[in-house]
């Protein structure tokens, strides 16, 4: 099957997607509200640190639109069994796999796009700065798609996920440094540092916070390095795999 | 393309539970579906019946054996098989947050087919499933009868060569489940073969020309459902409440078959009075009509289809 044939039927499903999420706007907006409520922390508690709050609820968002796929997977093929109409069809499991990845990634964008506005009223980021968000946002977002596509193959019951779902937002998004600076963690043993950096949510907002020349918040050299690696490296990986894994998990053994 | 729109060689299927014993939902079945067919699957719950058709439509691997759809190998070739089948899923459900409209157009372009046609399609099968009253309606406000209509729309209008239909008419009124049968005689006469599974037995009759019965993983009967009830070597049946303490004296009249504590008598009409007689004298009531498909399936399998 050729590369192209593939991946056809991308766009038709994720229009699918798309209008399928438009019509539960209030989980759109909804989608907001823990960085919202975090960025309104730091404003209160720490007003310099507000730039990075907001790159932060931005990752946020990116890595919360892999966990509403993690939700929306599971509930299509648990509760409604459309995985089977669709993977018993011409349309191919990456297109359907990615169809849904880009559709949850256009619907869930208002609460990225919210930040964006905040963050260029507050502290306009430099173009350099920029570039390095919007692939560090890509990078994110690859990897907890994918992730969250795994998670919802592995399981046969919503009411088993829901733990998993929320674990997972927590792990990658209130534990690590999202919000707040690396150097933040200061009293902590060096490998929380290490583990931190090569996290791609805490790599993501440390990397462009640090390319923007945040005060409190820049990396060394070498800790750019790692995180730039571990993201783009991560990112890599886990789109391989979530194709291999869509082609995998479209029949049981 | 070949004649034959599918074919399965000695199809077995072994599920293995973690900590559990393994289960034989298939123990080698081996049918075959001439183009244009309306063929039935008729079991109870767990017979096997949609494992056979999820291997067959490339969302299970089987355990052996081997199914050929048009000629090509579901297991080796699957991107070969899927634009030629659509798949009602047992228990599958639309979009609740589509309309019926969007959710047959969206389909239908995922699968690769035009705008034009799309759009064409979908108005003829909501006209045809009775859905236009309901057609711009989210799937969620509808009744579970109309979201089955919906998904069996969805998958109608691909008009794909070959449909598989998991209990396609579960939930619906009489009337809905009439307009589905006549749905899919038309795709029939339009070239479609069609593979169902029932559990309801008027479906089954009325519906395909041709039906297997399935019982513990293996297929019991491969023919018509008149060649079923010819077989049963009557064309009446007696049945008498509370008839097993008969059952040795009515054996005498012509072949039994028990459902709970009812034993019908297959048999001649020159025999009827003599046990419903028998019957009376017992002080027993007995009840006389057609043979049907339900003791057909009883004499088969030896157990009433809606017995877990």
């Amino acid at each position: 099957m050729s590369l192209a044939t593939r991946f056809q039927g991308t766009a038709v499903f994720t229009a699918t997607e798309v209008r399928v999420q438009f019509h539960e706007w209030l989980a759109i907006l909804t989608g907001t509200l823990v960085q919202s409520v975090l960025v309104v922390f730091v404003w209160v508690l720490d007003q310099p640190g507000l730039p990075f709050a907001l790159i932060g609820a931005m990752v946020y968002s990116v890595f919360l639109i892999g966990q509403r796929l993690l939700n929306e997977a599971a509930y299509i093929r648990i509760d409604h069994k459309l995985n089977e109409l669709y993977h018993a069809s011409p349309l191919t499991p990456e297109a359907y796999f990615l169809g849904m990845a880009v559709g949850m990634l256009i619907a869930y964008s208002p609460p990225i796009i919210l930040f964006v506005v905040l963050i260029e009223i507050i502290h306009p980021l430099s173009a350099l700065a920029w570039l390095v968000l919007i692939a560090a946002l890509a990078s994110v977002w690859t990897s907890s798609s994918v992730l969250g596509y795994y998670v919802a193959s592995l399981f046969k019951d919503m009411k088993t996920i829901w733990p998993y779902s929320s674990l997972l937002t927590n792990l990658f998004g209130i534990v690590p440094p999202v919000f707040y600076p690396l150097s933040a963690l200061g009293p902590l043993p060096p490998i929380v540092g290490a583990l931190a950096l090569i996290t791609p949510t805490s790599a993501a907002s440390n990397l462009v916070a640090s390319v923007e020349g945040l005060g409190g918040s820049a990396l060394s050299a070498g800790q750019m390095e790692l995180a730039a690696f571990a993201l783009f490296a991560e990112a890599a990986l886990t789109l391989l795999f979530g194709l291999y894994w869509a082609r995998r998990s479209a029949r049981e053994d | 393309m070949t004649d034959e729109a599918l074919r399965a060689v000695d199809v077995r299927k072994t599920y293995r539970t973690r900590g559990g014993p393994s289960v034989d939902a298939l123990r080698g079945v081996s049918v075959s579906l001439r183009k244009g067919e309306r063929v039935a699957l008729l079991g109870r719950n767990g017979a096997g019946k949609t494992t056979f058709l999820r291997i067959a439509s490339t969302l299970l691997l089987p355990t052996a054996g081997t199914i050929e759809v048009f000629g090509r190998d579901v297991v080796r070739s699957p991107e070969q098989v899927r634009p030629l089948i659509a798949v009602v899923p047992q228990e599958g459900k639309p979009f609740f947050h589509l309309t019926p409209r969007e959710q047959i157009y969206t389909y239908l372009r995922a699968r690769g087919v035009e705008r034009e046609d799309a759009k064409a399609r979908v108005e003829d099968v909501l006209d045809r499933m009775d859905l236009m009253e309901v057609a711009d309606r989210l799937n969620i406000t509808l009744s579970g009868g109309q979201k089955q209509r919906a998904m069996v729309a969805t998958v109608m209008s691909t008009e794909a060569p070959l449909l598989f239909l998991d209990e396609p008419t579960i939930g619906m009124d009489p009337f809905a489940r009439r307009a589905v049968w006549e749905a899919l005689r038309r795709l029939t006469n339009k070239g479609c073969t069609i593979l169902l599974t029932t559990h309801y037995l008027d479906e089954a009759e009325v519906l395909s020309e041709r039906l297997f019965i399935v019982e513990q993983g293996l297929i019991l009967h491969d023919g018509t459902a008149a060649e079923l009830k010819k077989a049963m070597g009557g064309t009446l049946r007696v049945s008498v409440s509370g008839g097993a303490s008969l059952r040795e004296q009515l054996e005498t009249f012509g072949p039994v078959v028990s459902d709970g504590g009812t034993c019908s008598v297959i048999t001649e009409p020159p025999r009827v009075n003599e046990i419903l007689a028998l019957a009376m004298n017992g002080g027993l009531s007995a009840t006389v009509g057609p043979v049907t498909l339900e003791e057909a399936f009883l004499k088969v399998v030896g157990r009433s289809i809606d017995e877990d």
